[in-house]
């Protein structure tokens, strides 16, 4: 950077920076930055594809373990445990939205028994009809929580698949 | 055309004396010497280029924006990684960018085999391709390939470093029908896509 010393008398002491090229540094550089910068901080949700699907209907059941699904409807949540049949549902509020925070609560209490203290694995599924839709964001909120909880194997499974099913 | 005479000129027409008095040159007051104070300019290049630094990351470019796609938002902040990209949007299905099918299309299907054959086509092509060069071990980053090792013995990868064998990213728009996920996660299961990666806006 260049820089011009006592312009006005033998004396003086004033050191003029040239600051252009700093300025065409830091406007290129911005400009670089702004291009390439990323305003939406994307992260992801691994699932494992699991239980029965059409294609697989000969899969050997697994009898012994106790499993936790959880099935996603459009107008409640049922949280049930295969072997045990033991099922819970979570109505919607009145506002129309699910009950995210009792969901919370319910699988909170299942990670803490004796069932699941030791294990991360879980089964979400979603039943979705024509009258009745479930949304995406759904289905990514209830694994969502799932895995906050310390569910951290998340199989998705159609709602045919389900370990533990509701007799809907 | 018409030539037309000059119209007024910054500083010759339109007089800016006032400023230059108050310039404070040395040489009296008709100078034409103006400096401009450039250091609030430089703080806040300096700031602008401070924050982006920070907020720059080089993991955004594998995912792309696209028309009718708002994605799902979760408290998740695992890091994506490089791994074959299907995405639905509110019209339509695609794969690494090409068009597959049209969302109101692949739900009118109902076939008994519960998969969109079209996209099935592609994802199994692809796994055949990825799995060959997991095989070979090439064109993979040597810690990806040992968490496939890893993977074959059951020990959970770290976010970020999963086996790209089996592996990809679905970035499906918020409102999408759960049926549609469920068709699309079971052809990517039975084309040999064991593990699937949601992309989600992190909250």
């Amino acid at each position: 950077m260049g820089a011009a010393v006592g312009t006005d008398s033998k004396g003086s002491v004033n050191v003029e920076l040239n600051i252009v090229p700093f300025i065409d540094l830091m406007s290129c550089l911005t400009a670089f930055l702004l291009v390439t910068a990323v305003w939406v901080n994307i992260a992801q949700i691994n699932i494992q594809p699991k239980g029965k699907s059409r294609d697989t209907s000969n899969v050997q059941e697994d009898t012994e373990t106790v499993i936790l699904s959880v099935l996603v409807q459009s107008d409640k949540i049922w949280v049930g445990l295969s072997r045990v049949n033991e099922f819970q549902d979570i109505p919607k509020l009145p506002s129309g939205e699910h009950d995210w925070d009792k969901f919370e609560t319910t699988i909170k209490q299942h990670k803490t028994s004796a069932f699941f203290n030791d294990r991360a694995d879980i089964e979400v599924a979603a039943e979705s009809t024509v009258q009745s839709p479930v949304k995406y964001q759904d289905v990514i909120h209830a694994m969502d929580l799932a895995v906050k909880v310390g569910f951290v194997d998340v199989g998705l499974s159609d709602p045919a698949g389900l370990s533990a099913r509701p007799q809907l | 055309m018409a030539v037309h005479v000059a119209g007024p000129r910054l500083y010759k027409s339109i007089h800016f004396h006032h400023l230059v008095r108050k310039s404070g040159s040395t040489s009296g007051s008709k100078s034409s010497n103006i400096s401009l104070n450039l250091v609030p300019f430089v703080d806040m290049m300096t700031i602008l280029v401070c924050f982006l630094l920070m907020v720059f990351s080089s993991s955004g470019q594998l995912l792309q924006a696209q028309k009718g796609l708002e994605l799902p938002v979760a408290l998740s902040h695992d890091t994506l990684q490089e791994a074959p990209v299907i995405i639905v949007t509110r019209n339509e299905i695609t794969y690494q960018g090409q068009s597959i099918i049209t969302t109101e299309l692949a739900l009118k299907d109902d076939s008994a085999s519960f998969k969109i054959d079209l996209l099935y086509e592609r994802l199994e092509a692809a796994a055949r391709k990825i799995k060959e060069d997991v095989g070979l071990g090439r064109k993979y980053d040597k810690k990806l390939l040992e968490s496939c090792d890893k993977a074959r013995n059951n020990i959970r990868p770290e976010p970020g470093k999963v086996c790209p064998d089996g592996l990809a990213i679905l970035q499906a728009d918020e409102s999408t029908d759960a049926r549609l996920i469920n068709k699309i996660v079971n052809t990517a299961k039975a084309a040999g896509f064991d593990n699937l990666l949601f992309a989600v806006k992190s909250k």
